[in-house]
């Protein structure tokens, strides 16, 4: 009957709801500027930010939290953001849905004098799977190994990435400040 | 020229610096983002088979556990029906005479001890009863969505006519299809283009009965108004 003790009993479903609403509540401007660095629009952002929810909540019981939570949600952000894409391609949108995006683009976040409206617009120029590398280990301040992890990449692929990414960015935002952008 | 490589680089630097700064999300979207986290928990509860995954591992190892057993019984009991199978249409222990030698018919009466076995029939002789197979969800879903593209498609190419036509159709086919809001979205638009004002009204007063919270319903209430002017 030793193993008995082993056994691990969740905790009450209603407890585990409450302890994810307000972990959810903790780390949402988290979430809702790591949507944003991964160049989702502004009217999509709440629906992913809603659907990174609904996927944190499925998973809760499973989750270890002594370990750092943000790596995971960063990497939940990461899927959900490449999911929408794909389903964005693959869908025929209606018409009153298929307007144009209204995210700022390069161009238009030119007329921004803030720094942030130029890093976003420097990203928007970085390929998803690299800004993501870029994303979790210069601004958010994860090490490569956490990085690899979570992205499901190798520890090489990942700094291969992190390498390119870093160029294109520096070189879009080089381009942008030459170009009269001054933060 | 160097000065100003170097004037870049700091800029970049500090935008960098300043970029990893973490923005709070605006208030009223922080507020409603928490609400609707609250409306799915909400939900869940309500209904617990929305959240399947919720269920906790030694739960699934049980399942696990549960589909092995019942798949290892099935594949059992083949292998018994098959063993069973082969011991019926065993040749040796039938006389192989019946079939080959046609007997007197006393003769044949005189020794059934065992069960007369029937002569095989021909497979094209035999109607085979298979059971209707239902259509997959997955199927029906892609028809759903194939006839309501065509539908916008239509609508799209400002044919609203044959829009409706196929939207009709649609409702006909799938009257409670999981696209069954965004056709009768696109029933209000259509109607509302083709210059029918009356009709898109109604529609759209069904539509707002019977999908109250739908996303569609600010912009149908200004088709229609506009189908009205």
């Amino acid at each position: 009957m030793g193993y008995l003790r082993q056994v691990r009993f969740p905790p009450p479903k209603a407890e585990r709801e409450a302890s994810c609403i307000a972990v959810y509540e903790k780390e949402l401007d988290y979430l809702f500027e790591t949507l944003q660095r991964l160049g989702s629009s502004p009217r999509e952002i709440e629906d992913l930010a809603h659907e990174v929810f609904l996927v944190m909540l499925r998973n809760w019981s499973d989750l270890d939290l002594s370990r750092p939570f943000r790596p995971y949600l960063f990497a939940i952000a990461f899927r959900v953001v490449c999911a929408h894409r794909r389903r964005r391609r693959r869908e025929v949108p209606y018409a009153y849905l298929d307007t144009a995006d209204q995210a700022t683009g390069p161009e238009e976040s030119l007329q921004f004098k803030e720094s942030t409206r130029l890093l976003m617009a420097a990203l928007d120029t970085v390929p998803l799977p690299r800004r993501a590398v870029v994303v979790m280990h210069d601004l958010d301040g994860f090490s490569i190994v956490e990085v690899a992890a979570r992205l499901s990449l190798t520890r090489f692929g990942a700094y291969a990435r992190l390498r390119k990414a870093r160029k294109e960015l520096a070189s879009a935002l080089r381009r942008l400040l030459r170009e009269g952008v001054r933060p | 020229m160097k000065l100003d490589g170097q004037v870049i680089e700091r800029e970049v630097d500090a935008v960098l610096e300043q970029g990893r700064r973490i923005q709070p999300a605006p208030d009223v979207v922080r507020a409603r983002l928490l609400a609707r986290a609250r409306a799915a928990v909400a939900a869940s509860a309500a209904s617990p088979n929305a959240f399947p995954a919720l269920s906790t591992p030694t739960v699934w190892r049980g399942r696990r556990i549960a589909v092995a057993a019942s798949a290892l019984l099935v594949f059992a009991a083949a292998a018994a029906a098959a063993a069973l199978h082969s011991w019926v249409t065993r040749t040796p222990e039938i006389p192989p005479t019946p079939l080959r030698v046609p007997e007197p018919p006393a003769a044949r009466a005189s020794p059934p001890s065992l069960p007369a076995v029937e002569p095989p029939q021909p497979a094209s002789s035999t109607r085979i009863q298979r059971p209707h197979r239902s259509i997959a969800p997955q199927e029906s879903y892609a028809a759903e969505l194939q006839l309501l593209q065509r539908a916008q498609s239509e609508y799209a190419s400002h044919d609203f006519t044959n829009a409706l036509v196929l939207v009709a159709e649609h409702g006909r086919r799938f009257p409670n299809g999981r696209l069954a809001e965004e056709r009768e979205a696109l029933r209000v638009r259509s109607l509302a283009r083709a210059g029918r004002g009356d009709e898109a009204r109604r529609a759209l007063a069904s539509f707002a009965n019977r999908f109250p919270h739908s996303a569609f319903l600010p912009r149908l209430q200004e088709a229609a108004r506009s189908a009205e002017e």
